[in-house]
């Protein structure tokens, strides 16, 4: 599903951000990408969505070079890629069900679609009945959970989560963590970026860690060390 | 199709209320651009039309009277086609009794008293005579003694000093207006392009949203666009009425003046004013487009 050969990442002459990194993630797969604080993570998870581009090697995604890839095409690249984040990004003057709904208006989906798979992707992450509260009348965790519903209700074939738990308290992270893993197990691949070490043992997925923009190691069923 | 466009239109209509002092600025100094813009037009027709009689080159005129048979004109063409090193008779020009009134329409537009007293059986036909680069104003005059005395000639005229002050004026106005409206029109581009650029910063995060979930940037331009481009129209709209009105209280204020003040030349009637309107109209959407379309594609990344 994802691929990266040799992918180098500079922002400028003194900092490198990735390193010559290479690996493979397959369909339906759990990724976690973990590491210090300026050790890659993000960076490699802007790559997989075309936010970057590398100086050399290839970002392949569902069998396309996204380097390649024209600006124009972009757009269609991450229609089938769901977006996570530590701060949530939700639009605080919109409602629940407005927040998600976003996701399908801006890309044009009909009203009667809209209609349908809000309801459903709310129902999923465990937020039905809340879909007219505003983001300030959410927990920490439930705006998590309406930040995956918008990542995830397009039926992605990929997710991205940048730290996602980095702004919950343990049992919310759990629970969110639970929630990730039940969308891997409908076929979407999930690549997260984390530090939470307690989090990362708990799940016993691959782990690949990044030190200084190096992969220093890429464990099947890995813990954080 | 339709919740793309329900959606750009309701984006739109937000933003313009959410800017709305931005919004007003924008349209007032695009509102008044444009005015400036149509009198300046206004203005320089008023002076065509008062210049109408001398436009082209030409230093003299012969007026014949209405009922002079075809060969009498004839004989007055003959006449002036006689001083070729003189007269440059590529540009003799006549203007026949229907030529003379529509000309006459023009001179007496703000003197409806005089117009109407001028018909096709007393409007005197007239030849316009434009001289060759070689020919001193002594030998123009000199000739023309010679045309008053050809039958059915009523008057031979030359452009009094009134009409060279204003062929002068007309050029000195022009083009400082042109300047002045060039100015303002620009600050109502840089203007609409200031309210785009805030516009589209107070959405920075629904922006940044839109795009990492696939909407194009056409998706993302388009409201932005659309409203820059509503300011302009709406700019053009307002200048448009303020220009009409003003229009009409100079038409009518103009008729009070005393038919030798030489203002009856200076209204602008027909057509002309609509024609402003469209071209107000039209150029109020193009500076709305040009400031709303180079911001919303310089900040989209943001």
């Amino acid at each position: 599903m994802i691929k990266l050969e040799n992918v180098t990442k500079s922002y400028s002459t003194e900092v490198t951000a990735l390193r010559d990194a290479s690996f493979d993630v397959a369909k339906a797969e759990f990724v976690f990408l973990v590491g210090p604080s300026g050790s890659g993570k993000s960076t490699l998870l802007r790559l997989m969505n075309r936010q970057e581009k590398p100086e050399k090697g290839a970002v392949w995604v569902a069998g396309r070079n996204i380097n390649d890839m024209p600006d124009t095409k972009v757009p269609h690249l991450r229609r089938n890629i769901g977006n996570i984040f530590q701060d949530y990004k939700l639009l605080s003057n919109k409602t629940v069900f407005e927040n998600v709904a976003f996701a399908l208006e801006v890309i044009g989906r009909p009203k009667h679609v809209i209609r349908q798979q809000v309801p459903a992707v709310l129902d999923l992450v465990g937020l039905a009945g809340k879909q007219e509260r505003f983001p300030h009348q959410l927990s920490g965790g439930e705006q998590q959970r309406v930040s995956i519903a918008r990542a995830f209700v397009n039926r992605p074939l990929i997710l991205l989560a940048d730290e996602p738990t980095g702004n919950l308290d343990p049992t919310t992270g759990e629970g969110i963590m639970r929630l990730l893993d039940r969308i891997n197990k409908t076929g979407t691949t999930v690549v997260m970026a984390t530090h939470d070490q307690r989090i990362v043992n708990m799940m016993r997925k691959r782990v690949i860690q990044l030190d200084r923009g190096i992969i220093v190691r890429d464990q099947a069923r890995g813990v954080y060390e | 199709m339709f919740s793309r466009l329900s959606y750009t239109f309701r984006e739109m209509w937000a933003s313009l209320r959410r800017n709305l002092t931005l919004t007003v600025a924008a349209v007032i100094t695009s509102s008044v651009s444009l005015l400036l813009f149509g009198l300046t037009l206004l203005i320089q027709r008023g002076f065509d039309n008062q210049l109408s009689q001398w436009s082209g080159g030409v230093e003299l005129i012969v007026y014949i009277e209405n009922d002079a048979s075809p060969e009498q004109i004839e004989l007055v063409r003959g006449a002036l086609e006689k001083t070729p090193d003189v007269i440059d008779t590529s540009k003799l020009e006549y203007l026949d009794i229907a030529q003379s009134l529509v000309e006459a329409q023009r001179l007496f537009a703000g003197d409806p008293e005089t117009l109407q007293l001028l018909t096709e059986k007393n409007i005197p036909t007239q030849f316009k005579v434009v001289p060759t680069p070689d020919a001193t104003p002594e030998l123009l005059t000199q000739l023309a003694l010679g045309f008053d005395e050809l039958p059915k000639v009523i008057q031979v005229a030359f452009p009094s000093d009134q009409i060279e002050v204003l062929a002068t004026l007309r050029g000195f106005i022009g083009l400082r207006l042109y300047l002045i409206t060039g100015f303002l029109l620009l600050s109502a581009v840089l203007l609409i392009w200031n309210t785009i650029r805030t516009a589209m910063f107070a959405r920075r995060r629904e922006i940044e949203v839109m795009k990492l979930v696939g909407a194009t940037n056409w998706f993302i331009r388009l409201p932005f666009m659309l409203e820059g481009l509503l300011q302009g129209l709406v700019g053009g709209v307002v200048a448009s009425g303020a220009m009409l009105l003003f229009n009409a209280n100079w038409t009518s204020g103009v008729k009070k003046f005393p038919s030798e003040s030489g203002f009856g030349a200076f209204v602008v009637t027909g057509s002309y004013p609509m024609w402003i309107v469209f071209w107000i109209v039209v150029l109020g959407m193009l500076v709305g487009a040009i400031g709303s379309g180079t911001a919303a594609s310089r900040f989209l990344d943001v």
